[in-house]
């Protein structure tokens, strides 16, 4: 009984703290409709701050906690919303959710570099683990008191504001309706700035609380991923109520102590499976919730991307290659193995182009499919051993096959979910195959087939490379320009299935889903087939990965990894095959080159090593940055660029071939090794990101579009003024008419046929 | 955008009946870059009620978002009591006595009927008073102020919507579309009690697609066709006109 006693309490003080970190979860999500997957990283911050001012630097402790809870969190969560939540308004729910994840990213990265993650910061609970009661002949810290009281009094608090407070009342009010809450004389900015420092004070408090409870010393990914089981609990009240979420953090807390207290100690797989409870637990939930019917009206939001012919992106793909091979003859055998790795993940991130981009749904363990991938390579797939050890085709086949089939098993309970629950509900998945299956280290006796066997054998697995038919891709070159084709061949596969009818059907998808339910469509066939699709060509391209890195772990598969290639891939521009290239790119190596070369400067020592390393620390940064941007461009970066270049192709061709020949020159020149590489890289990199932008500043007439033409007097027009094409494109303006060709427009003698429909059109209406 | 004109200001702040309540001057509003009004003017008396008709797709729904400041204004002047308030936030201008009643509604369904109230007060008037005058003017809210307001019939829905401009004490009352999906007889009594707000010193602009509900209580009105003002008059000489505008001239 007394065990019984102890992992209760120990089940209501976790319950506790998820109770409080889920409650400032649901408070910010129903006041600005984002859900904060920052909120773990936030309560981490929190966590390390109190740390830094209480063990750090020896405050006293009421003054750390005034300080953590009273400036340093409403602070944080003033910040966030002022200057990157304030302006997610009309965006769809994948560019909420990468911008979210951008700074949980950022915020991780941030402590490790103000908090040296090899040294240990080890936090004490409150009053001291000597201080204890006993209860029920169970000892009980005060630390675990506190907590408990805390929780209940927030719960309490909430409940209270939102029912017995105006400013309560009104903050529940302002998802539905913020122009309504604004004709009732409220400020719904306002509301929302409030709520997002209430629920940074609460992500705070949860950190502060939790991090000496789970064994006092602090992790930054530990922590954050902590609190993301706190998601289970928030799901349990629909995301809305709060009574309901302290019951399911109760639960979720009770169920998660339980596990170990009663589950045989004998199996090897208990603390695994405690470790990923909470997130089974949210999966399961979110399948059995009723979710939201279908929506009528077509959502408006700021996305745009233009779909590229096939004969394009048959162009595209053979320069794609062509490029690729001469960067080959530039580079030695270390930076090939980089290029061919970020190829690898370029090759991933296609599976979101597909998913995100065309079909609009979300998946953010793109590395778990990967995972499952390599596991059915690893194990069904090699032949030969030793060095001569090779993957065959039919083991990729076979793998791409069952990643497939797995994909179809975890999308199949996911078809009812759309938007933020098929994002939660595809990471819960993600998060369960990094604790479960590939925590799954040391062997044990399969039931029924009594062998001895682990899914990820010593947590280390060697990948050979292939060989597909007569090609042997160990070779550097030959793995490289493989990665190469495939990827310009499953991209031109890509546009081309856009551009097909079904590319048209899951695009429909995308923009309504009652509208292409309305139309006949079969709507589970279209989502089914669209993940399979998705998760085929993610798993490809993690064998390709895996046999890239050689030995891959766990942390070739983190969670963490598939969000920054979802967060990149997006802010690159999700709706292009080019933005999946540039994206996985700069998720599986961009960074970490930058990041390693300032290392390395540092590292050689010299006046300025304080410098590189800060600046490697700044460019563990960037790619948190670069995700938030997307809030101003939600299209992508490259969808602008595109724009630049679309109008410089018109207006500015001189330009364009101008500097495709300089950098033809500076090719040869580094060819010859007249110039550095480093430069000739750096040099076409600015070039190619610059180039709209020095167009623009040189012909700023072409650049830009002619000033709209003065108003005709209307009541002249065709009594003393003639009908020029002028009159005939502002009529059309005025109108909302689909306009004319602008070519057409200084044609002023003869308005020719193309002008004279819109004409007759506009006449009678 | 016209130039700044100048105010008639009245000197002791008393409202002066010959500066009308709410005035538009050659207003132009747009949605992104595709221009829907082309110069509405309007003139509101306090106490007067002013209809404003026409077909769909003619800019009486934006016409009335410019007045209640969701839709800024792209050229001419809005004007409250005299005063120049282009660019002032809905709820600047709710805190100066514009009341907006938006088409379908004006609540929260999410929210009880006490919980509406509370917050229709705004900074203008507390629980207390809000829930006296609704309940006064319409019992049946009385029955049912812990329902939540979502689960009420239309007309019900309706009278809540109306009764925050019963408790807030408005200078202009705005309203859109107040028969929509509504039987008759709730129009009927809706609209008399809009007459008795107008009757108690408050200017009233009403849109409505259903002429016939609202032109007995009317004193002037007018037609929006295409984003402008194609006739304005007594009631009864635009309701001959009506049938000819709808049905396309």
């Amino acid at each position: 009984m007394t065990i019984f006693f102890t992992y209760t309490v120990l089940g209501l003080v976790l319950g506790a703290v998820y109770g409080i970190a889920a409650s400032g979860l649901v408070l910010t999500y129903n006041t600005s409709g984002v859900f904060n997957f920052a909120h773990g990283a936030e309560a981490m911050l929190g966590a390390f701050v109190y740390w830094q001012l209480r063990f750090g630097w020896h405050w006293p402790a009421p003054v750390a906690l005034v300080v953590t809870l009273g400036l340093v969190a409403p602070l944080m969560g003033a910040l966030l919303y002022l200057l990157v939540i304030r302006g997610l308004r009309n965006t769809a729910e994948v560019t909420k959710i990468v911008v979210t994840v951008a700074i949980m990213l950022g915020m991780v990265a941030l402590s490790q570099w103000l908090w040296n993650p090899n040294q240990p910061h080890t936090v004490d609970q409150f009053f001291g683990y000597a201080s204890s009661f006993k209860v029920f002949g169970v000892s009980i810290t005060t630390h675990e008191v506190i907590t408990l009281v805390i929780a209940v009094l927030i719960a309490v608090g909430m409940r209270l504001l939102f029912h017995r407070t105006r400013v309560g009342v009104a903050m529940r009010a302002v998802v539905d309706d913020p122009d309504l809450l604004q004709l009732n004389g409220h400020n719904p900015q306002r509301l929302s700035l409030i709520s997002w420092v209430l629920g940074a004070g609460l992500a705070v408090l949860a950190g502060v609380l939790v991090s000496p409870i789970s064994g006092g010393t602090l992790d930054a990914n530990v922590l954050t991923l902590l609190v993301i089981d706190a998601f289970a609990a928030a799901m349990f009240g629909r995301l809305r109520s709060i009574p309901r979420t302290f019951v399911g953090s109760i639960v979720l807390g009770l169920a998660a102590t339980y596990v170990l207290a009663y589950f045989p100690s004998t199996w090897s797989w208990t603390s695994n499976f405690r470790i990923s409870l909470p997130m089974i637990v949210l999966f399961a939930v979110l399948i059995i919730l009723p979710q939201d019917r279908l929506q009528a009206a077509a959502t408006r939001t700021r996305e745009r991307y233009r779909v590229p012919s096939v004969r394009k992106a048959l162009a595209g793909g053979v320069a794609l290659v062509v490029v690729v091979f001469l960067l080959r003859l530039l580079m030695v055998d270390a930076d090939i193995i980089v290029l061919a790795l970020g190829m690898c993940f370029a090759l991933m991130a296609l599976s979101l182009t597909l998913l995100t981009g065309y079909a609009g749904q979300m998946n953010l363990a793109v590395c778990s499919f990967a995972a499952i991938a390599t596991l059915v390579a690893y194990h069904a797939g090699v032949s030969g051993t030793g060095v001569g050890a090779r993957i065959t085709e039919w083991g990729v086949l076979l793998a791409v096959a069952v990643t497939a089939v797995i994909g179809a098993i975890v999308a199949l309970p996911a078809l009812r979910m759309r938007g933020l629950y098929l994002a939660l509900g595809t990471m819960a998945f993600g998060v369960f195959v990094s604790d479960m299956v590939l925590a799954d280290i040391s062997p044990h006796v399969l039931p029924l087939l009594h062998i001895k066997f682990s899914l990820f054998t010593q947590g280390t697995l060697i990948i050979p490379a292939m060989r597909i038919g007569p090609l042997d891709l160990s070779d550097h070159t030959t793995f490289l320009m493989s990665v190469t084709v495939v990827f310009a061949l499953l991209g031109i596969g890509l546009v081309a299935l856009r551009n097909s009818s079904y590319g048209r059907r899951i695009a429909a998808l995308k923009d309504s889903p009652v509208a292409a339910a309305m139309l006949g469509q079969n709507l589970v066939r279209l989502k089914l087939s669209v993940f399979m699709l998705s998760a085929a060509i993610a798993g490809l391209g993690g064998i390709f990965m895996a046999a890239s890195v050689g030995a891959v772990t766990a942390d070739n598969f983190s969670i963490f990894l598939s969000l920054a290639l979802v967060m990149l891939t997006v802010s690159a521009g999700i709706g292009y095959v080019t933005g999946a290239l540039l994206g996985g790119i700069m998720a599986g190596v961009g960074f970490s080159i930058v990041i390693s070369s300032f290392n390395n400067l540092a590292h050689g020592g010299g006046g300025l090593s304080g410098l590189w390393s800060t600046l490697a620390h700044v460019s563990a940064l960037l790619p948190a940055l670069v995700g938030v941007t997307i809030g101003q461009s939600p299209s992508g970066f490259l969808h602008e660029l595109f724009l630049g270049y679309r109008r410089m192709a018109q207006h500015a061709r001189g330009l364009l071939i101008g500097a495709g020949v300089a950098d033809a020159v500076l090719y040869v020149l580094a060819l010859t090794k007249v110039v550095d590489n480093w430069w000739f890289g750096f040099l076409t990199y600015a070039g190619i990101v610059l180039l709209p932008a020095i167009a623009q500043g040189l012909r700023p007439a072409l650049m830009t579009d002619p000033p709209p033409a003065p108003k005709p007097d209307w009541e002249a027009v065709g009594v003393d003024q003639p009908y020029t094409d002028q009159v005939r494109a502002a009529l059309d303006t005025a109108l909302a008419l689909p306009a004319t060709p602008r070519r057409t427009v200084p044609v002023a003698a003869d308005p020719g046929p193309a002008a004279a429909p819109a004409v007759a059109h506009a006449v009678t209406t | 955008m016209a130039p700044h004109a100048t105010v008639p200001t009245v000197p002791d702040g008393r409202a002066d009946l010959d500066v009308p309540m709410l005035e538009l001057r050659d207003v132009h509003a747009a949605y992104g870059p595709i221009e829907v009004l082309h110069g509405i003017s309007l003139r509101l008396r306090a106490g007067s009620v002013l209809a404003l008709l026409g077909p769909n797709g003619g800019g009486k729904t934006t016409t009335l978002k410019v007045c209640s400041g969701l839709l800024p204004v792209s050229g001419g002047e809005l004007r409250v009591a005299g005063r120049r308030v282009n660019g002032a936030s809905a709820a600047q201008l709710t805190g100066a006595g514009v009341c907006s009643i938006p088409e379908g509604r004006g609540i929260f369904a999410n929210l009880t009927v006490r919980e509406n109230l509370w917050l229709a007060g705004g900074d203008r008037a507390g629980l207390d008073r809000m829930e006296e005058a609704a309940y006064t003017r319409f019992p049946r809210l009385g029955e049912r102020r812990r329902q939540l307001a979502g689960t009420m019939s239309g007309g019900e829905q309706q009278m809540l919507a109306l009764a925050r401009a019963l408790g807030t004490d408005p200078a202009v009352l705005l309203l859109d579309e107040l028969s929509m999906g509504l039987a008759p007889l709730i129009v009927a009594q809706m609209y008399e009690t809009v007459a008795q707000l107008a009757q108690e010193g408050i200017a009233v602009l009403v849109a409505e697609q259903f002429a016939r509900a609202v032109l007995p209580i009317a004193d002037t009105a007018a037609l929006v066709l295409h984003g402008q003002i194609v006739r304005t008059g007594t009631p009864a000489d635009i309701e001959n006109e009506l049938s000819t505008h709808y049905l396309g001239g």
